[in-house]
């Protein structure tokens, strides 16, 4: 009986395995398909799921950094943290409470306040230094802190401080970067961001870009020049009690702006501190100003050009000039008689400069002078830059004693670069070339160099010549010594212009400068030199000493041997040139 | 009815039918173990170099801002304020052109034409790494004909 019960289940077992057998190779099967159909998912799932599974993040570039003419770094990128926590995720609150306080220098007792909070995040330091931040970033992944947050706030330095401040600009918070250089080649700087879209499955890899970085600029400024001539305008400031002034330094061959300080300045990196707004702009591109006798030079330029005088010319000064029916003097009130062309700029004549505007009339006058670009942009590679104002023929505010009175740079504005680059052409044989800030721009490795521009030819190269030897003579015979550099020749000219009020000419201050430029024959640099209402009443006495003590720096820096070895060198083939 | 003929179809088959039956869906189930298998593994071999690759850009990342974090504190202790004072405290001053000659001497020019370097072939690039099923395939079939080579020729 049990044998036939043990039989019947055998049967049994033997009917039923093939069954639960079949069973089982269909489900397999059944789930093995499932399992392949998740891998070959339809589009409209794919994209469903990807809203859950997928983030967009926006990759910020990093900023080109700014370097000047030998690669030293005058504007970089650099990071602070901020710092917070999330109370709710504190597994060990006093634990936390002393690392955080022992990191970031505050009190404990208020740090154990926060990582005890009911918030949901507190915030534990708006803007801690990146040595700072990278300890907590370590602190976090040594002791497993997910209730720490980190957040990277990328920011723009200036490492030499207030060095270049008006030619570099700066960068604000959202990375933006305005004036200066910054502001002029933002689009270049800032790069390419991207968004990335970032899966949080661990097998999807999606084809992530990486954000294109921003282009380095390499300017023509040297940044020993310029701690040297802003060391020095700022020493000037002090000595004369001046309420501001602005150097410039250029290569008078190429444009490039070697050095350009004014004063006051400001710091690039605590921008928002400034009390006045006006402090950003860039007076030696923007600031305007009446040049005053530096101007005299371009008149004479201009009239020897067009061969209404000749450099024997000579007229008789009696002293005072009526033109448009308003008297011009000149600087004290004397007639001088018999005086040729480079005696009135010797003597800083403005009769003679009228006598000479006269002759040349509006037309040749105005036309001259816009060559030499007064009253248009130079086209410098800085943001902000002003065109001037010069009125002329036709023009409502014009009348015709700004004939006479324009001569001798009077009821025209200019700005200091305007002024600095016509005369350029008069070291540059007559070539007027576009100022330039950028020696090249580098991108993934790419070089592109800064094109020289010439402005055009105000004055052919004689014509150049000979005002260039009438400009030595002022400084040989016309100042007193005090722009005189023993070794060197130099060639320039000073202007003390009055300050235009809306009810006429202040009387209690001026504004002094000098243009000047070394060696004579062979200029390898031009120099402006300009100060606010200083104390004192001429600029052959004010601004030439201050000149001279430039210079002599400046040809040591620049490495300009005095004439003589300059001389001798050239003669077996070559000059020695630090630029 | 249904049941009745399953009965009937099964009672009609052999056992020997049933065992290739059940060996033929084991060895499938077996391939199919295998390829999935060799699939997960494949898939988290990927995954795996993604999170290492995710941690090397990362890693690159932390450099390249520390390094450039490294490179602004240089220029901030490169700047002219600075080494001016520290080469005061070294006991250096300014030249003045007092002490500064110039010498000329015969025959150098300073501006003579550079003299042109003839450097060498840069090296050959190396292969692209690739990271797949078939590229470690073909890795290691190279690998077996490379040690099969050096058996048969003895070197």
């Amino acid at each position: 009986m049990a044998a036939q019960g043990t039989l019947n289940q055998q049967e049994i077992f033997n009917r039923r395995l093939p069954i639960v057998v079949v069973l089982m190779i269909v489900a397999s099967g059944l789930l093995l398909l499932r399992l392949i159909s998740f891998q070959q998912l339809a589009p409209e799932v794919l994209t469903e799921l990807s809203t859950d599974y997928n983030r967009t993040v926006r990759l910020a570039a990093a900023r080109g950094i700014i370097y000047d003419r030998r690669g030293q770094r005058l504007a970089v990128n650099t990071l602070e943290y901020r710092i917070g926590v999330s109370p709710n995720l504190v597994a060990n609150a006093q634990r936390t409470a002393t690392q955080l306080a022992s990191i970031l220098n505050m009190d404990e007792l208020r740090a154990y306040e926060a990582v005890t909070s009911d918030e949901p995040w507190v915030l534990l330091a708006p803007r801690v230094k990146a040595e700072v931040g990278q300890q907590i970033e370590q602190m976090k992944l040594d002791l497993q802190l997910p209730s720490v947050t980190i957040e990277k706030i990328p920011l723009r330095s200036y490492p030499q401080g207030t060095l270049a401040a008006h030619i570099l600009g700066y960068v604000s918070g959202d990375l933006q970067g305005y004036y200066g250089v910054e502001g002029y080649y933002q689009e270049q700087l800032a790069g390419r961001a991207v968004n990335s879209v970032v899966s949080s499955i661990p097998f999807d890899q999606t084809d992530t870009q990486e954000p294109g970085r921003g282009s380095d600029i390499y300017l023509t400024i040297d940044r020993d020049l310029q701690y040297v001539v802003e060391s020095e305008l700022q020493l000037a400031v002090n000595e004369t009690s001046a309420t501001g002034g602005t150097i410039i330094v250029m290569n008078p061959r190429t444009g490039d702006i070697l050095a350009m300080a004014n004063y006051p300045s400001f710091d690039p990196n605590a921008y928002s501190n400034v009390t006045d707004q006006r402090a950003w702009n860039n007076p030696a591109i923007s600031g305007q100003y009446e040049p005053g006798s530096v101007f005299k030079v371009l008149t004479v330029a201009a009239a020897l050009d067009k061969g209404v005088i000749t450099p024997q010319w000579t007229y008789n000064d009696q002293g005072q000039l009526n033109v448009g029916g308003v008297t011009i003097q000149n600087w004290d009130r004397g007639a001088h008689g018999a005086v040729d062309v480079t005696g009135v700029l010797v003597q800083s004549l403005n009769v003679g400069a009228a006598t000479i505007s006269t002759a040349l009339g509006p037309t040749n006058f105005y036309s001259e002078l816009a060559q030499f670009g007064m009253g248009r942009l130079t086209g410098v590679n800085l943001e902000g830059e002003a065109a001037g104002t010069m009125h002329v023929p036709g023009d409502t505010d014009w009348s015709e004693s700004n004939l006479g009175t324009n001569s001798f740079g009077q009821g025209l504005a200019v700005t200091p670069l305007q002024m600095i680059t016509a005369i350029s052409a008069i070291a540059n044989d007559g070539l007027m070339m576009q100022p330039n800030i950028v020696q090249k721009i580098v991108t993934n490795g790419q070089e592109v160099l800064s094109q020289r521009v010439p402005l055009g030819r105000p004055i052919s190269a004689e014509v150049a010549h000979q005002v260039r030897d009438m400009m030595v003579a002022v400084v040989r015979d016309g100042l007193d010594d005090k722009a005189l550099l023993p070794g060197y020749t130099l060639a320039g000219k000073t202007g003390t212009a009055e300050i235009p009020t809306p009810v006429g000419y202040r009387d209690d201050a001026w504004i002094m400068s000098f243009i000047g430029f070394l060696p004579a024959d062979e200029p390898q640099v031009i120099i402006l030199y300009k100060l606010d209402e200083p104390n004192g009443r001429w600029a052959s006495e004010v601004v030439a000493p201050l000149f001279r003590r430039l210079a002599e720096r400046l040809v040591i820096l620049l490495e300009i041997p005095p004439d003589d070895v300059r001389q001798a060198l050239k003669a077996q083939g070559g000059i020695v040139s630090g630029q | 009815m249904s049941q009745r003929w399953l009965q009937h179809a099964l009672r009609g088959t052999t056992w020997r039918m049933q065992r290739q039956a059940v060996a033929l869906a084991g060895l499938g189930i077996f391939i199919a173990i295998i390829i999935g298998a060799l699939y997960l593994a494949q898939s988290a071999s990927v995954a795996s170099l993604g999170r290492q690759l995710e941690g090397m850009i990362a890693r690159r990342n932390q450099l390249e801002q520390t390094n450039e974090q490294l490179r602004s504190e240089i220029a901030q202790l490169r700047s002219v304020p600075r080494l001016l004072a520290r080469a005061q405290e070294m006991g250096f001053v300014p030249a003045g052109r007092e002490n500064i000659e110039y010498l000329v001497v015969d025959g150098y020019n300073p501006n003579r034409k550079p003299v042109a370097v003839v450097t060498e072939e840069p090296p050959e690039a190396l292969p692209d790494y690739e990271e797949s099923f078939t590229g470690w395939l073909q890795q290691q079939w190279d690998s077996f004909v490379r040690q099969f080579r050096s058996f048969t020729t003895g070197e």
